[in-house]
């Protein structure tokens, strides 16, 4: 008897393993059983909270006026390290967000579903910012829907400011037109606070995402295509060499940076919001990712980027609105009219209501309501007037803190788009490039330079298709 | 016939062990699926070109001399082998000091036992960022106010591209010394009080003790920790990536975090590369692993 247990015992062990393995193989179908288009949505709240009860509303205010479409949340979210494996494994949501410095090699991996057509069909045709649907699309194809879009600007401490006398009486900062006045604010701000006036990221990436539109100011091309199809780095330049020697002086001439050589994104906001610099290169939702070290949104602001000697560039960062592959015609469809309650030209009621409560949520979230993004449509829309209106009512901080960037945003300077190839690659070997300067007094800036390019070409270009 | 020799065979293999089998299926098949099948996979996929995580077209060795040919990789290497040699020189001796000192505590033996596992029981990242902390350049890290205290100026600690590999084996050192030390104080623990009566009537010190029957007691477990030290600091990764993001400027880089870069942050671009290097380190491994089950018979047979 005791025996027999033993095995029934053993034999359902198997079983349930052997059916937990099985489970996660399961194809579904893009309809549910009334007929409904199932789409899920990526990003979705795990936790009880506000966000989550935000997006439950939303998904029932959609469900009310598509009544043909079900939606359900999924909590994966973008990141880079997972995205790949999970789009080769199949398991992307219907509908993910993504990033601008992302998408090209997204879209020519192929995992993200066309949207020309369904765009077209629901009356899309020239309302698109051209500039901004440029960087979603890929041969006349569009590949994403552009829901924000944020252009980097200088951000800056509003008390270290006025403690350094950068303040008018107003609130309005003084504006530093180019990288030498750039400098110069620095070195006040470091005379009159004893804080470093700029702090230059230098590792994970950031550093060499921030450096690149710096080296366009200054006329540098980083890649360039061969008839032939093959990619040559081209960064081996005097402006080039300039432009690091810019961030060189910054330690070294002027003194006004942060003692730390390793500055990756974490850190570098986090010298930021804790007072120990006065400005750096931000994108206008930079308050998002300050307020967790305790920053108040009184004690921040932002204003237009600095131009460079050769040109004034700037680059797009934000979010964008993908469709899995996957995905068959009818979800496409419904997914487009989900992300439509989120990003619209027309002020629909649900439109309202989500923007009604993100802006509630930054409000409670204590992060700035203030801050204008960059319009992703091609001229004013009844979408775009409501949110800047709701955003003026709601405002949090003095609005003059911001306002030469909201100015810059309506009339921004040349926008850049990322390096096509090999993008993170370039920024992990700039990053290099930057921490040789900041860490060695007698850098040769020229040679790193000549180096950075040789290894880019040999290592990464010289294989891009192998 | 022949079934029933058939039959009887299949029984002789599983006949009446077929419980202990079936018991043992569901590591069986965890096993299966989470290591050896993506081991032999992973392996047969580096002489792809990998298109994200799904195979390509053929490509020989081409990925194994992308890995090798990158300008980083010999630095990087010899940045994984400063790392094995930092933790032998740092790592290899304060466990088993603190094991024989244990040992030699009168009073508030279990007490310092408990103190001295403390590290080990903090989760690994929260520790790496308290050290990272700790170490911080500025005049503001904690290391750097000490020194302030007595008047010397603040030290790059691990924006050094010098100290940051000894800085990040400081921290391995400290977080792991606990599970050794207690491996060794159990073998410590072990050792026949009669020898060391026997070296007490000879006249022995407690030092000539120590040198004459603890450690030649314990030369067996020694010699296995310290070929399994070596391994598992060949594989260092976590801390690299919490601490330093391989910097400055790539002095701290290890063969595993570069495998992660390739397989994780190359936008599905060098999968395959990832996939080779992780041979090559498999490759190094077996070698030394080879080398470690060897003496661990040896050692068995020994003592």
């Amino acid at each position: 008897m005791k025996k027999k247990l033993q095995r029934v015992a053993a034999g359902a062990l198997i079983v349930s393993s052997i059916a937990a393995l099985c489970g996660c193989g399961q194809k579904t179908s893009d309809k549910d059983e009334q007929g409904r288009t199932v789409i899920s949505v990526g990003g979705w709240p795990l936790s009880e909270g506000k966000s989550l009860d935000a997006m439950n509303q939303r998904k029932e205010t959609f469900e009310k006026e598509n009544p043909d479409v079900f939606v359900k949340g999924d909590s994966w979210s973008f990141s880079i390290d997972t995205f790949y494996a999970k789009a080769a494994g199949g398991t992307l949501p219907t509908v993910y967000s993504t990033n601008f410095t992302e998408l090209a090699q997204i879209i020519s991996s192929g995992y993200s579903a066309d949207l020309t057509d369904v765009l077209k069909k629901r009356g899309y045709d020239g309302k698109f910012n051209p500039a901004i649907l440029d960087l979603a699309s890929k041969d006349g194809k569009v590949y994403s829907f552009p829901t924000s879009a944020y252009i980097l600007g200088l951000g800056y401490n509003t008390e270290l400011f006025e403690q350094a006398g950068l303040m008018e009486a107003d609130g309005t900062p003084k504006q530093p037109k180019d990288w030498d006045e750039v400098a110069e604010f620095a070195k006040i701000i470091k005379e009159k606070t004893g804080k470093a006036g700029i702090v230059f990221p230098t590792a994970g990436n950031q550093g060499g995402w921030m450096f690149t539109p710096l080296a366009y100011s200054y006329g540098v091309e980083f890649v360039k295509k061969g008839e032939d199809g093959k990619w040559t780095a081209a960064f081996n330049t005097p402006e080039c060499v300039e432009a690091l020697q810019w961030v060189k002086d910054l330690k070294w001439k002027h003194n006004v940076v942060p003692e730390n050589v390793t500055i990756d994104a974490d850190k570098y906001y986090e010298l930021f919001s804790t007072g120990q610099a006065a400005m750096m290169i931000a994108p206008g939702n930079y308050s998002d990712y300050v307020i967790q070290y305790g920053m108040t949104p009184d004690q921040l602001g932002i204003m237009a980027y600095p131009a460079g000697p050769k040109r004034h560039v700037t680059l797009v960062g934000g979010e964008l609105q993908s469709v899995t592959s996957k995905a068959t015609d009818d979800q496409v469809d419904a997914a487009v009219r989900w992300i439509e309650t989120k990003c619209n030209y027309q002020a629909t009621d649900a439109f309202k209501q989500t923007t009604q409560n993100n802006i509630e949520k930054k409000l409670s979230d204590n992060v700035i309501v203030g801050i204008k993004g960059m319009s992703v449509w091609n001229r004013d829309t009844e979408s775009v007037a409501y949110e800047n209106d709701l955003i003026d009512q709601k405002c949090n901080i003095n609005p003059n803190h911001v306002k030469l960037y909201n100015d810059f945003v309506q009339n921004p300077c040349e926008l850049q788009a990322e390096v096509p190839v090999c993008a993170q690659e370039l920024y992990k070997i700039l990053d290099n490039c930057i921490t040789s300067v900041f860490s060695d007094e007698n850098a040769d800036c020229a040679a790193i330079i000549e180096k950075a390019c040789k290894d880019f070409q040999m290592d990464y270009l010289d294989n891009v298709d192998y | 016939m022949k079934i029933s020799v058939k039959n009887n065979k299949t029984k002789r293999i599983f006949g009446k062990q077929i419980v202990p089998w079936l018991l043992i299926c569901p590591l069986i098949i965890v096993l299966y699926l989470a290591v050896w099948r993506p081991t032999v996979i992973g392996a047969f996929w580096s002489f792809f070109k990998m298109n994200a995580y799904n195979p390509g077209r053929f490509v020989g060795l081409e990925n194994y001399k992308l890995v090798i040919s990158n300008s980083q990789f010999f630095l990087i290497l010899c940045n994984t082998m400063m790392y094995v040699f930092w933790s032998l020189v740092i790592g290899f001796i304060p466990p088993l000091a603190i094991a024989i000192m244990i040992n030699e505590m009168v009073h508030l033996k279990s007490q310092m036992r408990v103190v001295m596992y403390l590290p080990a029981v903090i989760p690994g990242i929260a520790a790496m960022l308290i050290w990272a902390r700790m170490y911080d350049p500025s005049s503001s890290g904690l290391l750097n106010m000490l020194l302030a205290r007595f008047g010397i100026d603040a030290f790059g600690w691990l924006d050094n591209p010098k100290f940051t590999i000894i800085g990040i084996v400081l921290y391995m050192t400290w977080s792991g010394f606990a599970g050794t030390m207690l491996l060794y104080y159990a073998t410590v623990q072990g050792i026949s009080s009669e020898l060391y009566e026997a070296a007490l009537i000879d006249g022995a010190g407690p030092l000539r003790r120590c040198w004459h029957v603890t450690l030649p007691q314990m030369s067996g477990i020694l010699l296995l920790n310290l070929v399994r030290q070596i391994i598992g600091v060949f594989q260092v990764m976590e801390q690299p990536l919490a601490m330093t993001d391989g910097g400055p400027n790539g002095a701290s880089a290890s063969l595993s975090y570069q495998l992660y870069l390739y397989g994780f942050k190359s936008s599905g671009q060098r999968t395959g590369q990832a996939m080779a290097l992780g041979v090559i380190i498999f490759l190094i491994l077996l070698v030394l692993t080879c080398f470690y089950f060897w003496l661990n018979r040896k050692v068995e047979n020994n003592f």
